[in-house]
Protein backbone atom coordinates (compact mmCIF):
# COMPACT_ATOMS: atom_id res chain seq x y z
CA UNK A 1 0.00 0.00 0.00
CA UNK A 2 0.80 3.46 -0.67
CA UNK A 3 0.13 4.79 2.51
CA UNK A 4 2.65 2.10 4.62
CA UNK A 5 6.13 4.01 4.90
CA UNK A 6 3.75 7.13 6.13
CA UNK A 7 2.07 5.07 8.80
CA UNK A 8 5.40 5.92 11.53
CA UNK A 9 4.62 9.85 10.97
CA UNK A 10 0.88 9.53 11.31
CA UNK A 11 1.06 6.88 14.08
CA UNK A 12 3.23 10.31 15.50
CA UNK A 13 -0.02 12.77 14.83
CA UNK A 14 -2.68 10.38 16.32
CA UNK A 15 -0.36 10.43 19.35
CA UNK A 16 -1.27 14.32 19.52
CA UNK A 17 -4.23 14.27 18.69
CA UNK A 18 -4.53 11.80 21.84
CA UNK A 19 -2.36 13.95 24.21
CA UNK A 20 -3.96 17.24 23.20
CA UNK A 21 -7.52 15.21 24.09
CA UNK A 22 -6.33 13.93 26.99
CA UNK A 23 -4.92 17.23 28.42
CA UNK A 24 -8.60 19.12 26.71
CA UNK A 25 -10.87 16.30 28.75
CA UNK A 26 -9.23 17.02 31.58
CA UNK A 27 -9.68 20.87 31.50
CA UNK A 28 -12.73 20.85 29.95
CA UNK A 29 -13.61 18.83 33.13
CA UNK A 30 -12.51 20.90 35.45
CA UNK A 31 -14.05 24.06 33.76
CA UNK A 32 -17.42 22.33 33.65
CA UNK A 33 -17.93 21.39 37.12
CA UNK A 34 -16.57 25.09 38.66
CA UNK A 35 -19.29 26.69 35.73
CA UNK A 36 -21.57 24.13 36.33
CA UNK A 37 -21.51 24.72 40.43
CA UNK A 38 -21.32 28.61 40.07
CA UNK A 39 -24.36 28.45 37.64
CA UNK A 40 -26.50 25.93 40.18
CA UNK A 41 -25.22 28.36 43.22
CA UNK A 42 -27.80 30.90 44.78
CA UNK A 43 -25.77 33.55 44.09
CA UNK A 44 -27.68 35.44 41.34
CA UNK A 45 -24.52 37.33 39.80
CA UNK A 46 -22.67 34.10 39.72
CA UNK A 47 -25.08 31.85 37.85
CA UNK A 48 -25.47 35.08 35.17
CA UNK A 49 -21.77 35.34 34.89
CA UNK A 50 -21.99 31.58 34.16
CA UNK A 51 -24.68 31.85 31.79
CA UNK A 52 -23.17 34.44 29.74
CA UNK A 53 -19.26 32.46 29.26
CA UNK A 54 -21.38 29.65 28.69
CA UNK A 55 -23.61 30.85 25.91
CA UNK A 56 -20.79 33.16 24.53
CA UNK A 57 -18.43 30.03 24.05
CA UNK A 58 -21.39 27.58 22.62
CA UNK A 59 -22.35 29.95 20.09
CA UNK A 60 -19.32 31.15 18.56
CA UNK A 61 -17.46 28.63 15.95
CA UNK A 62 -14.37 27.11 17.60
CA UNK A 63 -11.88 28.14 14.51
CA UNK A 64 -13.32 31.80 15.37
CA UNK A 65 -12.28 30.93 19.29
CA UNK A 66 -9.18 29.43 18.59
CA UNK A 67 -7.67 32.34 16.43
CA UNK A 68 -9.00 34.77 19.04
CA UNK A 69 -6.74 32.95 21.55
CA UNK A 70 -3.74 32.18 18.79
CA UNK A 71 -3.54 35.81 17.33
CA UNK A 72 -5.00 37.34 20.48
CA UNK A 73 -2.54 35.88 23.20
CA UNK A 74 0.83 37.65 22.00
CA UNK A 75 -0.46 40.48 21.31
CA UNK A 76 -0.77 40.70 25.62
CA UNK A 77 2.36 39.67 26.03
CA UNK A 78 1.40 35.85 26.51
CA UNK A 79 3.54 33.88 24.41
CA UNK A 80 2.79 30.64 24.77
CA UNK A 81 3.05 27.37 21.74
CA UNK A 82 0.57 26.28 19.42
CA UNK A 83 -0.19 22.84 21.46
CA UNK A 84 -0.74 24.88 24.75
CA UNK A 85 -2.98 27.41 22.38
CA UNK A 86 -5.05 24.60 21.50
CA UNK A 87 -5.52 22.88 24.60
CA UNK A 88 -6.53 25.52 26.20
CA UNK A 89 -9.03 26.97 23.40
CA UNK A 90 -10.25 23.40 23.03
CA UNK A 91 -10.87 22.85 27.10
CA UNK A 92 -12.22 26.09 26.83
CA UNK A 93 -14.93 25.13 24.70
CA UNK A 94 -15.19 22.06 26.19
CA UNK A 95 -15.56 23.04 29.43
CA UNK A 96 -19.34 25.14 28.18
CA UNK A 97 -20.25 22.44 26.79
CA UNK A 98 -19.56 19.81 29.33
CA UNK A 99 -20.81 22.56 32.15
CA UNK A 100 -24.18 22.23 30.52
CA UNK A 101 -24.19 18.83 31.16
CA UNK A 102 -23.17 18.64 34.29
CA UNK A 103 -25.69 21.51 35.55
CA UNK A 104 -28.62 19.18 34.48
CA UNK A 105 -27.25 16.27 35.99
CA UNK A 106 -26.52 18.39 39.29
CA UNK A 107 -30.37 19.70 39.10
CA UNK A 108 -31.63 16.28 38.78
CA UNK A 109 -30.60 15.43 41.71
CA UNK A 110 -33.16 14.49 44.67
CA UNK A 111 -33.20 17.72 47.31
CA UNK A 112 -34.31 15.97 49.82
CA UNK A 113 -30.14 14.56 49.41
CA UNK A 114 -29.02 17.71 49.65
CA UNK A 115 -31.53 18.68 52.58
CA UNK A 116 -30.40 15.48 54.71
CA UNK A 117 -26.55 16.39 53.85
CA UNK A 118 -27.43 20.05 55.17
CA UNK A 119 -29.08 18.74 58.05
CA UNK A 120 -26.18 17.06 58.34
CA UNK A 121 -24.54 20.19 59.11
CA UNK A 122 -21.87 19.70 56.14
CA UNK A 123 -20.44 23.03 54.70
CA UNK A 124 -21.32 24.20 51.50
CA UNK A 125 -18.51 23.43 49.71
CA UNK A 126 -18.27 19.66 51.21
CA UNK A 127 -21.87 19.20 50.05
CA UNK A 128 -20.58 19.97 46.28
CA UNK A 129 -17.16 17.92 46.71
CA UNK A 130 -18.69 15.01 48.48
CA UNK A 131 -22.08 14.57 47.61
CA UNK A 132 -23.20 16.50 44.67
CA UNK A 133 -20.42 16.27 42.40
CA UNK A 134 -20.03 12.56 42.09
CA UNK A 135 -23.71 11.91 41.91
CA UNK A 136 -23.63 14.38 39.15
CA UNK A 137 -20.39 12.91 37.61
CA UNK A 138 -21.96 9.80 37.50
CA UNK A 139 -25.84 10.37 36.06
CA UNK A 140 -24.50 12.18 33.22
CA UNK A 141 -21.71 10.13 32.28
CA UNK A 142 -23.18 9.48 28.99
CA UNK A 143 -23.74 13.16 27.06
CA UNK A 144 -20.55 13.98 28.97
CA UNK A 145 -19.04 11.07 26.85
CA UNK A 146 -20.59 12.59 23.53
CA UNK A 147 -18.87 15.57 24.61
CA UNK A 148 -15.88 14.11 24.37
CA UNK A 149 -16.43 12.48 21.11
CA UNK A 150 -16.93 15.86 19.74
CA UNK A 151 -13.97 17.54 21.34
CA UNK A 152 -11.87 14.67 19.47
CA UNK A 153 -13.78 15.58 16.12
CA UNK A 154 -13.06 19.10 17.13
CA UNK A 155 -8.99 18.69 17.44
CA UNK A 156 -9.26 18.83 14.32
CA UNK A 157 -9.41 22.21 13.74
CA UNK A 158 -5.72 22.57 15.48
CA UNK A 159 -4.13 21.92 12.35
CA UNK A 160 -5.34 25.11 11.05
CA UNK A 161 -2.82 26.67 13.89
CA UNK A 162 0.20 25.24 12.62
CA UNK A 163 -0.23 22.48 14.80
CA UNK A 164 0.88 18.57 13.08
CA UNK A 165 -1.77 16.48 15.01
CA UNK A 166 -3.76 13.48 13.17
CA UNK A 167 -5.35 15.68 10.37
CA UNK A 168 -2.08 18.06 10.19
CA UNK A 169 0.64 15.13 9.38
CA UNK A 170 -2.23 13.13 7.11
CA UNK A 171 -1.91 16.78 5.70
CA UNK A 172 1.49 16.42 5.01
CA UNK A 173 1.62 12.52 3.68
CA UNK A 174 -1.34 14.29 1.02
CA UNK A 175 0.52 16.72 -0.02
CA UNK A 176 4.07 14.28 -0.28
CA UNK A 177 2.31 11.55 -1.53
CA UNK A 178 -0.08 13.19 -4.24
CA UNK A 179 -2.64 10.46 -3.52
CA UNK A 180 -5.34 12.96 -1.33
CA UNK A 181 -8.48 10.65 -1.55
CA UNK A 182 -6.74 7.84 -0.03
CA UNK A 183 -4.95 9.47 2.78
CA UNK A 184 -8.56 11.60 3.74
CA UNK A 185 -10.80 8.44 3.13
CA UNK A 186 -8.43 6.59 5.44
CA UNK A 187 -8.14 9.20 8.09
CA UNK A 188 -12.14 9.50 7.36
CA UNK A 189 -12.34 6.09 8.52
CA UNK A 190 -9.99 5.93 11.18
CA UNK A 191 -12.13 9.01 13.30
CA UNK A 192 -14.75 7.32 12.42
CA UNK A 193 -13.84 4.03 14.26
CA UNK A 194 -11.80 6.08 16.86
CA UNK A 195 -14.77 8.03 18.20
CA UNK A 196 -16.69 4.46 17.59
CA UNK A 197 -14.36 2.72 20.23
CA UNK A 198 -14.89 5.78 22.66
CA UNK A 199 -18.62 5.68 22.68
CA UNK A 200 -17.99 1.70 23.53
CA UNK A 201 -15.65 2.60 26.24
CA UNK A 202 -18.49 5.03 27.38
CA UNK A 203 -21.04 2.93 27.77
CA UNK A 204 -19.11 0.33 29.83
CA UNK A 205 -18.12 3.00 32.34
CA UNK A 206 -21.58 4.60 32.50
CA UNK A 207 -22.63 0.58 33.58
CA UNK A 208 -19.71 0.17 35.84
CA UNK A 209 -20.40 3.59 37.66
CA UNK A 210 -24.26 2.70 37.75
CA UNK A 211 -24.13 -0.71 38.61
CA UNK A 212 -26.05 -0.72 42.07
CA UNK A 213 -28.57 1.52 40.85
CA UNK A 214 -31.39 1.64 38.09
CA UNK A 215 -30.89 -2.12 36.43
CA UNK A 216 -33.11 -1.46 33.79
CA UNK A 217 -30.95 1.26 32.01
CA UNK A 218 -27.76 -0.34 32.83
CA UNK B 1 -3.66 57.07 6.98
CA UNK B 2 -1.80 54.09 7.94
CA UNK B 3 -2.68 50.66 5.82
CA UNK B 4 -3.11 48.67 8.96
CA UNK B 5 -6.03 51.35 10.24
CA UNK B 6 -9.27 50.25 9.54
CA UNK B 7 -11.67 51.52 6.93
CA UNK B 8 -15.37 52.14 6.59
CA UNK B 9 -14.60 49.38 3.48
CA UNK B 10 -13.93 47.14 6.07
CA UNK B 11 -17.73 46.96 7.28
CA UNK B 12 -18.64 46.04 3.73
CA UNK B 13 -16.04 43.72 3.25
CA UNK B 14 -17.66 41.86 6.70
CA UNK B 15 -21.07 42.23 5.59
CA UNK B 16 -20.03 40.46 2.36
CA UNK B 17 -18.13 37.96 4.16
CA UNK B 18 -21.72 37.36 6.73
CA UNK B 19 -23.68 37.10 3.22
CA UNK B 20 -21.50 34.33 1.72
CA UNK B 21 -21.71 32.19 5.64
CA UNK B 22 -25.15 32.59 5.78
CA UNK B 23 -26.25 32.11 1.94
CA UNK B 24 -24.04 28.94 2.00
CA UNK B 25 -25.34 27.89 5.29
CA UNK B 26 -29.15 28.06 4.05
CA UNK B 27 -28.70 26.46 0.67
CA UNK B 28 -26.53 23.40 2.38
CA UNK B 29 -29.43 23.57 4.73
CA UNK B 30 -32.50 23.43 2.52
CA UNK B 31 -30.42 20.49 0.06
CA UNK B 32 -29.43 18.91 3.55
CA UNK B 33 -33.03 18.98 4.45
CA UNK B 34 -34.27 17.37 1.27
CA UNK B 35 -31.58 14.78 1.56
CA UNK B 36 -31.90 13.92 4.88
CA UNK B 37 -35.73 13.18 4.84
CA UNK B 38 -35.63 11.60 1.36
CA UNK B 39 -33.53 9.09 3.14
CA UNK B 40 -35.63 8.68 6.33
CA UNK B 41 -38.61 8.40 3.73
CA UNK B 42 -36.69 5.18 2.89
CA UNK B 43 -36.35 3.59 5.61
CA UNK B 44 -39.89 4.08 6.49
CA UNK B 45 -40.96 2.36 3.25
CA UNK B 46 -38.55 -0.31 4.39
CA UNK B 47 -36.12 0.06 1.27
CA UNK B 48 -33.99 -3.34 1.01
CA UNK B 49 -30.29 -2.75 0.49
CA UNK B 50 -30.43 1.08 0.76
CA UNK B 51 -31.57 1.46 3.92
CA UNK B 52 -28.56 -0.13 5.54
CA UNK B 53 -26.48 1.74 3.44
CA UNK B 54 -27.60 5.01 4.44
CA UNK B 55 -27.86 4.31 8.22
CA UNK B 56 -24.10 3.32 7.41
CA UNK B 57 -23.03 6.59 5.76
CA UNK B 58 -25.02 8.42 7.86
CA UNK B 59 -23.19 7.24 10.96
CA UNK B 60 -19.66 7.70 9.10
CA UNK B 61 -20.21 11.49 8.07
CA UNK B 62 -21.77 12.21 11.90
CA UNK B 63 -18.53 10.90 13.46
CA UNK B 64 -15.85 11.90 11.55
CA UNK B 65 -14.25 15.71 11.22
CA UNK B 66 -16.10 17.80 9.02
CA UNK B 67 -12.28 19.20 7.95
CA UNK B 68 -11.35 16.16 6.82
CA UNK B 69 -14.75 15.74 4.86
CA UNK B 70 -13.79 18.83 3.42
CA UNK B 71 -10.46 17.94 2.73
CA UNK B 72 -11.29 14.47 1.33
CA UNK B 73 -13.89 16.49 -1.45
CA UNK B 74 -11.87 19.25 -2.07
CA UNK B 75 -8.36 17.72 -2.51
CA UNK B 76 -9.45 14.14 -2.59
CA UNK B 77 -12.36 13.97 -5.46
CA UNK B 78 -10.48 16.30 -7.76
CA UNK B 79 -7.11 13.69 -7.85
CA UNK B 80 -9.45 10.64 -8.40
CA UNK B 81 -12.33 11.44 -10.88
CA UNK B 82 -9.47 14.21 -12.10
CA UNK B 83 -12.56 16.74 -12.40
CA UNK B 84 -12.20 20.45 -10.96
CA UNK B 85 -14.25 21.21 -7.78
CA UNK B 86 -14.18 25.05 -6.70
CA UNK B 87 -14.20 25.70 -2.92
CA UNK B 88 -17.45 26.30 -3.07
CA UNK B 89 -18.92 23.74 -4.48
CA UNK B 90 -16.91 21.54 -2.32
CA UNK B 91 -18.26 23.72 0.24
CA UNK B 92 -21.81 23.10 -0.41
CA UNK B 93 -21.15 19.45 -1.22
CA UNK B 94 -19.62 18.39 1.77
CA UNK B 95 -21.84 20.71 4.55
CA UNK B 96 -24.98 19.27 2.70
CA UNK B 97 -23.88 15.74 3.24
CA UNK B 98 -22.62 16.37 6.76
CA UNK B 99 -26.40 18.31 7.56
CA UNK B 100 -28.39 15.31 5.47
CA UNK B 101 -26.82 12.70 7.97
CA UNK B 102 -27.89 14.61 11.17
CA UNK B 103 -31.31 15.56 9.81
CA UNK B 104 -30.95 12.09 9.00
CA UNK B 105 -31.00 10.83 12.58
CA UNK B 106 -33.51 13.71 13.92
CA UNK B 107 -35.99 12.86 11.45
CA UNK B 108 -35.78 9.20 12.09
CA UNK B 109 -36.10 9.71 15.80
CA UNK B 110 -39.32 11.79 15.20
CA UNK B 111 -40.65 9.11 13.30
CA UNK B 112 -40.23 6.78 15.90
CA UNK B 113 -41.95 8.64 18.74
CA UNK B 114 -44.87 8.81 17.08
CA UNK B 115 -46.96 5.33 18.50
CA UNK B 116 -47.40 1.80 16.64
CA UNK B 117 -50.83 2.11 17.52
CA UNK B 118 -51.60 5.44 16.01
CA UNK B 119 -50.40 3.77 12.27
CA UNK B 120 -52.11 0.42 12.99
CA UNK B 121 -55.41 1.91 13.36
CA UNK B 122 -54.73 4.52 10.06
CA UNK B 123 -53.87 1.00 8.31
CA UNK B 124 -57.07 -0.16 9.66
CA UNK B 125 -59.14 2.76 8.56
CA UNK B 126 -57.72 2.12 4.56
CA UNK B 127 -54.69 4.45 3.90
CA UNK B 128 -52.49 3.77 2.10
CA UNK B 129 -48.51 3.75 3.35
CA UNK B 130 -47.87 6.89 1.53
CA UNK B 131 -51.46 8.90 3.57
CA UNK B 132 -50.18 7.96 6.52
CA UNK B 133 -47.16 9.27 5.91
CA UNK B 134 -48.37 12.73 5.10
CA UNK B 135 -51.38 13.11 7.31
CA UNK B 136 -50.71 11.14 10.09
CA UNK B 137 -46.97 10.53 10.46
CA UNK B 138 -45.13 13.90 9.04
CA UNK B 139 -47.40 17.10 11.11
CA UNK B 140 -46.65 15.31 14.37
CA UNK B 141 -42.76 14.31 13.56
CA UNK B 142 -41.86 18.25 12.43
CA UNK B 143 -43.58 19.02 15.96
CA UNK B 144 -41.20 16.80 17.43
CA UNK B 145 -38.38 17.66 15.45
CA UNK B 146 -38.06 21.26 15.59
CA UNK B 147 -36.35 21.47 18.71
CA UNK B 148 -33.41 19.24 18.02
CA UNK B 149 -33.49 20.64 14.12
CA UNK B 150 -33.15 24.03 15.73
CA UNK B 151 -29.72 22.61 17.80
CA UNK B 152 -28.32 21.64 15.07
CA UNK B 153 -28.58 24.28 12.98
CA UNK B 154 -27.24 26.01 15.43
CA UNK B 155 -24.57 24.05 15.30
CA UNK B 156 -24.27 23.97 11.69
CA UNK B 157 -24.03 27.59 11.11
CA UNK B 158 -20.71 27.16 13.26
CA UNK B 159 -19.84 24.60 10.99
CA UNK B 160 -19.53 26.99 8.20
CA UNK B 161 -16.89 28.67 9.26
CA UNK B 162 -14.59 25.47 8.88
CA UNK B 163 -14.99 26.35 4.74
CA UNK B 164 -12.30 29.62 5.21
CA UNK B 165 -9.68 26.85 5.45
CA UNK B 166 -10.08 25.75 1.44
CA UNK B 167 -10.55 29.37 0.57
CA UNK B 168 -14.09 30.43 0.61
CA UNK B 169 -14.34 34.09 1.50
CA UNK B 170 -16.86 33.70 3.93
CA UNK B 171 -16.94 35.99 7.16
CA UNK B 172 -14.09 33.75 9.02
CA UNK B 173 -11.80 34.17 6.04
CA UNK B 174 -12.73 37.69 6.17
CA UNK B 175 -11.41 38.02 10.05
CA UNK B 176 -8.32 36.41 8.77
CA UNK B 177 -7.42 39.24 6.08
CA UNK B 178 -8.40 41.82 8.56
CA UNK B 179 -6.69 40.46 11.21
CA UNK B 180 -3.54 40.11 8.80
CA UNK B 181 -3.68 43.36 8.06
CA UNK B 182 -4.45 45.65 10.79
CA UNK B 183 -2.72 43.27 13.16
CA UNK B 184 -5.38 43.77 15.67
CA UNK B 185 -6.78 40.51 16.90
CA UNK B 186 -9.10 40.98 19.34
CA UNK B 187 -11.11 43.76 18.01
CA UNK B 188 -11.06 41.56 14.96
CA UNK B 189 -12.22 38.17 15.99
CA UNK B 190 -14.06 39.86 18.74
CA UNK B 191 -16.05 41.83 15.33
CA UNK B 192 -16.64 38.16 13.44
CA UNK B 193 -17.57 35.98 17.21
CA UNK B 194 -19.70 38.77 17.36
CA UNK B 195 -21.50 38.45 14.13
CA UNK B 196 -21.54 34.64 14.55
CA UNK B 197 -23.28 35.00 17.67
CA UNK B 198 -26.41 37.31 16.47
CA UNK B 199 -26.83 35.01 13.46
CA UNK B 200 -26.71 31.88 16.04
CA UNK B 201 -29.23 33.80 18.41
CA UNK B 202 -31.46 34.75 15.23
CA UNK B 203 -31.98 31.06 14.38
CA UNK B 204 -32.57 30.00 18.14
CA UNK B 205 -35.04 32.52 17.98
CA UNK B 206 -36.92 31.93 14.76
CA UNK B 207 -36.82 27.78 15.73
CA UNK B 208 -38.23 29.10 18.93
CA UNK B 209 -41.36 30.90 17.58
CA UNK B 210 -41.84 27.92 14.85
CA UNK B 211 -41.50 25.12 17.68
CA UNK B 212 -44.52 27.42 19.40
CA UNK B 213 -46.72 27.75 15.97
CA UNK B 214 -46.87 23.94 15.72
CA UNK B 215 -47.51 22.52 18.59
CA UNK B 216 -50.15 25.21 19.05
CA UNK B 217 -52.59 22.41 18.82
CA UNK B 218 -51.32 20.37 21.68
CA UNK B 219 -50.37 23.20 24.27
CA UNK B 220 -52.69 23.37 27.32
CA UNK B 221 -55.27 26.13 26.84
CA UNK B 222 -56.62 26.42 29.69
CA UNK B 223 -60.21 25.47 30.86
Amino acid sequence: MILAPHVPFLLKGALLTAEACALALFGSLVIGLLVAALRTSSSPLLSRAAFIYVDLFRNIPFIVQLFFFFYGLPEIGIYIDAFTTGVLALSIAGGAFSSDVIRSGILAIDTGILEAAEVSGLSKPTIFRKIVMPIALRTSIRPLGSVFINLVLTSSILSTITLNELTGSAKIVASDTFRPFEVYAVLLIVYASLTYLISLAIGALHRRLNRDRMPDVA
Amino acid sequence: MRYTSFTSYDLILLAQGLGVSVALFLVTTLIGFLIGTIWAVMRFYRVPLLTPLITFLAELLKNSPVLVQLFLVFFGLPALLKINVTPVEAAVITLSGNTAAFIYVIAVAAIESIGRDQIESARVFGLSRWQILRHVVAPQAMAFAIGPLTGLLVNQLQVTSLISVIGVVDLTKIGNILNLRTLKPFIVWTVVGGLYYIAAKLIALGGARLERRLRAHTAWKGL
